[in-house]
């Protein structure tokens, strides 16, 4: 595990320092003596559950919040930074889990963003546009057509485009936030590959991450937050999975997976000779307490098959049925959810809850004909299934009436999850269930899952995450191009096996 | 009264939401500066009254207008429906049809425009900028031809009372404009339409994987306005006692106006009717106030914009300091 490459420490002033920060709304301490110290050329990874004040922090270095109080120095000299552009032009860059990108523009005019636009009276300089963008993109080693709309690019390339971005505003101190959020395995090598030659170039890199074995494999130091507080900072080499993820929960880290063994040999749902877009004659059948994982390279259809199963997309060919139930032709949301079909989407942010609405009214969505007679809805049900939902799941929030955007991503992904949960559904569709959540949280919501498999659930959960997939279920589908690549029971199955399905090498 | 400790859970009672905004605070500054300047006429009987009259028409538009703009649209054609309404009312009355029926009819076509306008915003994708931009020019054009460019005058007296008459002695349309906001508040607030509406606003897409029919939403949504703006036109007409293509063109701009007022009004920055209405009256007030000063008409028009702009601003200081 320790591919770690000692960081080049020449400087003795770490480029980047933060001391004993202090931030709070509304009286609410979101940081409460932070620390943190970056040196050139490093791989610092920052670490926390969420809510751990990881965000806040990472606002605050750039200048989107001002603190309450601490300290912020660069290269030694102290420092306050106004707002964004103070501190991009002090070369803080912050790149966020939603990509900074633009879909609509070109990627060279993408890449130059920040800077002024070579022009000659008033006419864009196309040619020298495009070679100042592509300097930047060698300095990634990335070839990526620059007249291509950026919104046509892959994850991992659009990634590639904000960093290029970020280098030609002259960025070096690089605050990534989940960088591999939305990328495969192979993608993921590809950036590591970028980010360790960005190091070598002497960026400062902040690498803040859900996914441990990446931080062992990719960085140099690490600091853990929690409550607010900076817990903990220290080499890599020194540290290990273990001591990480009870620093960061403050307890020592239990087993991460629940027991499997809740599947019944009912069949709960069978699909038959499925065709979409890109999904191809998929067959086949979940039961009655399985947690059927499915996985494959983005793009490979997996998402796209939960949306039909869903009905939030029309397939051209095949049957679904739910039980000895069939579902019509093109079923359409509310029909598949009165089936019994219910689907925690991929994006929570844009496709799972309303963020302005609050946690009541985000629940009552999804149930309205439960909640209301003739009609009318009654505020009295909606607090009811709020209250429920809200107390099963352990939802953390002021009140009911919190809006959903306030809540941290894993209470986010729980308010998805109770608004869902409060169809009772037979079957439930996750996509991607914990990204962008903490090891904590992962660890509610893997035991949530086995516990609704456990009353009869059937839970098809699509992942990018191999040892997610191995962990929490009970067998696994793979999918290649539209099609299912192979099958293996969990128990059974290793990482090496799965990731030759995902490039399609059938059993 | 006895204190207690327990800590009261946070309502949106409507007083409570009328005090967050900076809008409610001009609404009453705007009174009391009025008041202070002509006390001897400002918040007589006869004023108030004056005031309520006259935006009674403005109210029932903008009570359209938000329904469509809590869902996320806006609709640019609502004050050009709500003239070839009264104006085909008004004409086929003089053709010698029977009051009822005629104003049923002019009820159906604000309903027809509104269910157009739906089609092509939610069914075939238009922008809602376009595609109403679009009717509304259309639909001028058929006023215009409903009135052959003229103002149609002679319409039957029970047709005027409705516009004219008073009960208790109050303008009969301010019992109209009243009971119709509350309806839409009542809508807005306790039906499933109304909370499904409010979800297609806050984001289409996660409405859509809720199971909620999002184009059936929208399309209901600008259904209503197009048949509540019909309403406002018809009682404009009674009220002018003439049916004319370019009568209540003014109620365009004020009811996006004060739907946006209304927006700042509570926290969330959501359409809401009683926004809309504190909204409503800040325009109502200020023409009248500025009216009773001597001001100039098209200084107040000015200077309602520059309310406009101060109270959004405002409102996006507030926000901006999270």
């Amino acid at each position: 595990m320790s591919t770690t490459s000692p960081a080049p420490t020449t400087t003795a002033v770490p480029a980047f320092e933060a001391h004993d920060i202090v931030k709070h709304f509304d009286g609410v301490h979101a940081l409460s003596g932070a620390h943190l110290s970056v040196r050139e050329g490093e791989i610092h990874a920052l670490l926390g559950e969420n809510g751990a004040g990881k965000s806040t922090m990472v606002k605050v270095l750039t200048g989107i919040y001002a603190p309450d109080g601490g300290r912020i120095l660069r290269n030694g000299e102290e420092v306050t930074f106004a707002n964004v552009r103070v501190a991009n032009r002090a070369g803080i860059v912050a790149l966020y889990q939603e990509l900074s990108i633009i879909p609509s523009i070109s990627v060279a005019e993408n890449i130059m963003l920040g800077e002024r636009t070579p022009s000659r009276g008033g006419l864009v300089q196309w040619a020298a546009l495009r070679s100042r963008a592509k300097e930047q993109l060698d300095r990634l080693n990335q070839k990526i057509p620059l007249k291509m709309l950026a919104g046509d690019l892959s994850p991992v390339q659009q990634t590639m485009v904000a960093f290029a971005r970020a280098l030609a505003n002259d960025a070096r101190v690089l605050i990534l936030d989940e960088p591999t959020a939305s990328l495969t395995d192979t993608e993921i090598k590809d950036l590591f590959t970028v980010l360790r030659s960005l190091r070598a170039q002497g960026v400062a890199i902040v690498y803040v991450s859900h996914r441990l074995e990446e931080v062992f494999e990719l960085c140099d130091r690490l600091t853990i937050m929690r409550n607010g507080e900076t817990m903990l900072t220290k080499d890599v080499a020194d540290s290990n999975i273990d001591e990480v993820i009870s620093t960061m929960v403050g307890r020592a880290a239990g087993d991460l997976y629940p027991d499997r063994g809740t599947a019944t040999s009912t069949v709960a749902l069978s699909v038959t000779g499925l065709d979409g877009r890109k999904v191809k004659d998929v067959t086949f059948t979940a039961h009655k307490g399985e947690v059927l994982g499915i996985g494959g390279l983005a793009g490979s259809g997996r998402s796209e098959l939960l949306r039909i199963l869903a009905g939030a997309q029309k397939h051209t060919a095949g049957t679904i049925a739910v039980g000895d139930v069939a579902l019509p032709s093109s079923p359409g949301v509310a029909r598949a959810l009165d089936a019994g079909i219910a689907l925690v989407p991929e994006e929570r942010r844009s496709q799972g809850v309303i963020l302005s609405a609050s946690i009541r009214d985000n629940i009552a969505l999804a149930n309205i004909g439960a909640v209301s007679s003739a009609g009318l809805v009654s505020g009295g049900r909606i607090s009811d299934i709020t209250k429920r939902g809200m107390s099963d799941l352990q939802v953390k929030a002021r009140s009911s009436r919190q809006p959903v955007g306030e809540l941290s991503g894993g209470n986010q992904q729980k308010v998805v999850l109770a608004k869902m949960l409060a169809r009772n559904p037979k079957v439930l569709l996750m996509d991607e269930p914990t990204r962008g959540i903490d090891v904590g949280t992962k660890a509610e919501i893997y035991r949530l899952i086995r516990a609704l498999a456990a009353t009869g659930t059937t839970v098809i959960a699509v992942s990018s995450e191999l040892p997610e997939l191995i962990g929490m279920s009970d067998r696994i589908l793979i999918m290649h191009e539209g099609q299912i690549s192979g099958e293996a029971m969990s128990a059974e199955a290793d990482e090496e096996m799965l990731l030759a399905y995902c490039y399609g090498k059938t059993a | 009264m006895t204190t207690t400790n327990v800590p009261v859970q946070p309502r949106t009672s409507i007083g409570k939401f009328l005090v967050q905004g900076g809008t409610t605070i001009a609404l009453l500054a705007l009174i009391v500066f009025f008041f202070a300047m002509r006390p001897d006429v400002f918040l007589t009987f006869t004023n108030v009254r004056n005031i309520l009259f006259q935006v009674s028409i403005l109210a029932i538009v903008a009570g359209a207008q938000t329904l469509v703009m809590v869902v996320g649209d806006f609709d640019l054609s609502l004050a050009a429906t709500s003239s070839l309404s009264g104006s085909a009312v008004a004409s086929l009355m003089l053709g010698g049809m029977p009051m009822a029926p005629a104003i049923l009819i002019g009820l159906v076509v604000g309903l027809l425009i509104g269910i157009g306008n739906g089609l092509l915003v939610a069914y075939l994708n238009l922008s809602a900028f376009v595609a109403t931009l679009a009717t509304m020019t259309s639909v001028i054009g058929l006023a215009y031809l409903v009135t052959q460019g003229t103002t149609l005058f002679n319409l039957p007296d029970g047709f005027n009372a409705l516009g004219q008459g008073r009960l208790l002695n109050v303008p009969l349309p301010v019992y109209i404009a009243i009971a119709i906001a509350v309806v839409l508040w009542a809508v807005l607030r306790f039906t499933t339409t109304g909370r499904k509406w409010y979800a297609i606003g806050g984001n289409v897409e996660v409405s859509r994987l809720s199971g909620i029919n999002v184009r059936r939403g929208r399309l209901m949504a600008f259904a209503a306005a197009g048949l509540i703006s019909a309403v406002a036109g018809i009682l404009l007409a009674a009220r002018l006692g003439s049916g004319s293509a370019v009568q209540g063109s003014d109620n365009l701009l004020f009811s996006v106006a004060a739907v946006f007022l209304g927006m700042t009004v509570i926290k969330s920055g959501q359409a809401n009717l009683v926004g809309t209405m504190v909204g409503v009256a800040i325009i109502g007030v200020m023409s009248n106030g500025l009216n009773i000063l001597g001001v100039n008409s098209y200084v107040q028009q000015v200077v309602t914009g520059l309310i406009i702009i101060a109270a959004v601003t405002l409102s996006g200081l507030k926000t901006r300091e999270r």
